[in-house]
């Protein structure tokens, strides 16, 4: 579904360049869920935003290539086009049909001007439809989140709503940026439901970066871990703890300590 | 004679929208704190966590009930509760160096001019600042190294009783590790009492010697950490736990929700 090779990612600042991402390769297939998993400052949101060139031009320069192909009928986006060489409107297709994120600062995801109700039509979905996807995530009725603007929304309720916006959109790939973070253990459960729901649809992929290994041990069919700029391999979630490479290793030792503590 | 006696505490806000209705946020919560152990208190978003921590520490006035600290800890001069915030890094001020920010702890607490340098040095040092950055001012200093430095601030003026409002969430697994150790250390070299609040029960079965479970305001369980995780009494508990697995059925969570 996506094929990604990026040679270099840097920043660009008064003359100078400083790199942050490394020969990035990897695939993602249709039906699995990927995590990426990595440090704070690892790069994590970095490489998923120079995934559809959200990246400012300005700031940052991307070499590679990154390769979408759907399968899917709801594909009428770019088929096998190259991501970081397509027009802006080319791109903005993409991004509104295809490749959804749903990014870690969700409140401020919305418009504080616009009441909730402008999302709901963005959508094109019937509320019928829209409100049973409230219903799952445990949300406030479709008519009282309509006449909300997203201050009044809480961090929880804002994130889990920019799932479910993300969701209605239907895309062939759902891209999650730190999703548990500031969440609570329920709402954790539900949207792990709701990516194993999601990819049971064959046709469908799901990408998080996050530093929540167990989330990523339950949710994922592969795992990789990013440091220093390099990613390593997509690892197997038994695999994973067992991987003796020395770049996860403090990482994972650190986690293995902090769960196995008796009490 | 607990180190803090917090006895009926009740605590409720108005909401203005709903034709002046009480929410109440806690309800008649009592417990005890003993000189020099680490307790810790779970539970999820809006379970009165950290209204609680604001309650104990005078920040907010309850509606009803008593904080109790015993004779020994009322006669600090400076106040003898201090809180370890979420945002730590934020509780700095950017454009002072470390070493003024420190400096004036000790002062407030009125140490000896001529005792200043062996304080500051023995209070960074125990929570791992490093020497050479002394001179750094706030925003010239990483997440971590601010963290140190916020956490320098409170140990200065020799709080007998130290808050934590879940200092971890932000972090990563090997920043959380580095954190549960320093405040273990703390715990056993300075017998410095401790209440960690936190969703997160991995951190408090590393920590808390006790927890206290709250729900919806009120507690519901609570004893030594290793008998309430391990052998739940109450379906609260036991909900927690199988949600920190992240092993809940759709209909478990829809039911707790409702609850």
């Amino acid at each position: 579904m996506l094929s990604v090779d990026i040679n270099s990612v840097s920043i660009l600042d008064e003359e100078k360049r400083r790199s942050i991402l490394k020969d990035i390769k990897f695939h993602i297939e249709e039906g699995k869920v990927y995590t990426i998993l990595g440090k704070n400052g690892s790069g994590k949101s970095t490489l998923v935003k120079s995934l559809t060139a959200l990246l400012p031009k300005i700031d940052y320069e991307v070499r590679g290539k990154v390769i979408f192909s759907a399968t899917g009928g709801s594909a009428s986006g770019g088929n096998g086009t190259d991501a970081l060489n397509s027009s802006e409107e080319k791109l903005r297709e993409i991004r509104r049909n295809n490749i959804r994120y749903v990014f870690q600062d969700a409140a401020n995801s919305f418009d504080p001007l616009k009441k909730i109700k402008y999302y709901f039509d963005l959508s094109n979905v019937s509320p019928l439809k829209i409100e049973e996807l409230l219903l799952f995530f445990l949300l406030p009725t479709y008519k009282k989140l309509s006449g909300l603007h997203s201050y009044e929304l809480s961090g929880g309720m804002a994130q889990r709503l920019l799932i479910v916006l993300a969701l209605l959109a239907n895309p062939d790939l759902l891209i999650l940026d730190e999703p548990t973070s500031g969440v609570d253990y329920a709402v954790m459960n539900l949207i792990l439901l709701k990516i194993k729901n999601f990819v049971r649809d064959k046709d469908k992929s799901v990408l998080i970066v996050t530093q929540d290994i167990n989330f990523a041990l339950k949710s994922s069919d592969h795992i990789a871990y990013l440091s220093g700029g390099n990613l390593t391999r997509f690892y197997n979630p038994d695999e994973l703890l067992n991987s003796t490479d020395d770049k996860m290793k403090n990482f994972i030792h650190s986690f293995k300590e902090i769960s196995n503590a008796s009490t | 004679m607990p180190l803090l006696k917090v006895e009926n505490i009740s605590y409720s806000v108005e909401v203005k929208e709903e034709s002046k209705k009480q929410f109440d946020i806690l309800k008649n919560v009592s417990f005890n704190v003993e000189q020099g152990e680490i307790l810790g208190i779970c539970g999820e978003s809006g379970g009165g966590k950290s209204s609680l921590a604001k309650v104990i520490s005078g920040l907010i006035k309850p509606n009803s009930g008593k904080i109790i600290l015993s004779s020994e800890a009322e006669r600090k001069k400076s106040s003898p509760i201090q809180i370890l915030f979420q945002n730590h890094g934020e509780t700095l001020n950017p454009f002072r160096k470390v070493q003024t920010i420190i400096d004036e702890a000790f002062m407030i607490n009125g140490v000896d001019k001529n005792n200043l340098e062996n304080e500051r040095e023995a209070v960074l040092a125990s929570v791992g600042f490093p020497k050479e950055l002394y001179q750094r001012r706030g925003f010239e200093l990483s997440g971590g190294e601010q963290q140190r430095a916020a956490l320098a601030r409170l140990l200065a003026v020799k709080p007998v009783l130290l808050i934590l409002d879940e200092p971890f969430s932000a972090q990563d697994v090997e920043s959380q590790l580095n954190l549960v150790k320093l405040f273990k250390k703390l715990n056993k070299e300075f017998k410095l009492t401790m209440i960690c609040i936190s969703h997160d029960l991995k951190i408090l079965r590393n920590l808390a010697s006790r927890v206290i479970i709250l729900k919806d305001g009120e507690i519901v369980e609570t004893g030594k950490t290793s008998e309430v995780f391990n052998n739940p009494q109450k379906s609260y508990t036991r909900f927690l736990l199988s949600a920190e697995a992240l092993n809940l059925s759709y209909d478990e969570i829809q039911t707790s929700s409702n609850q």
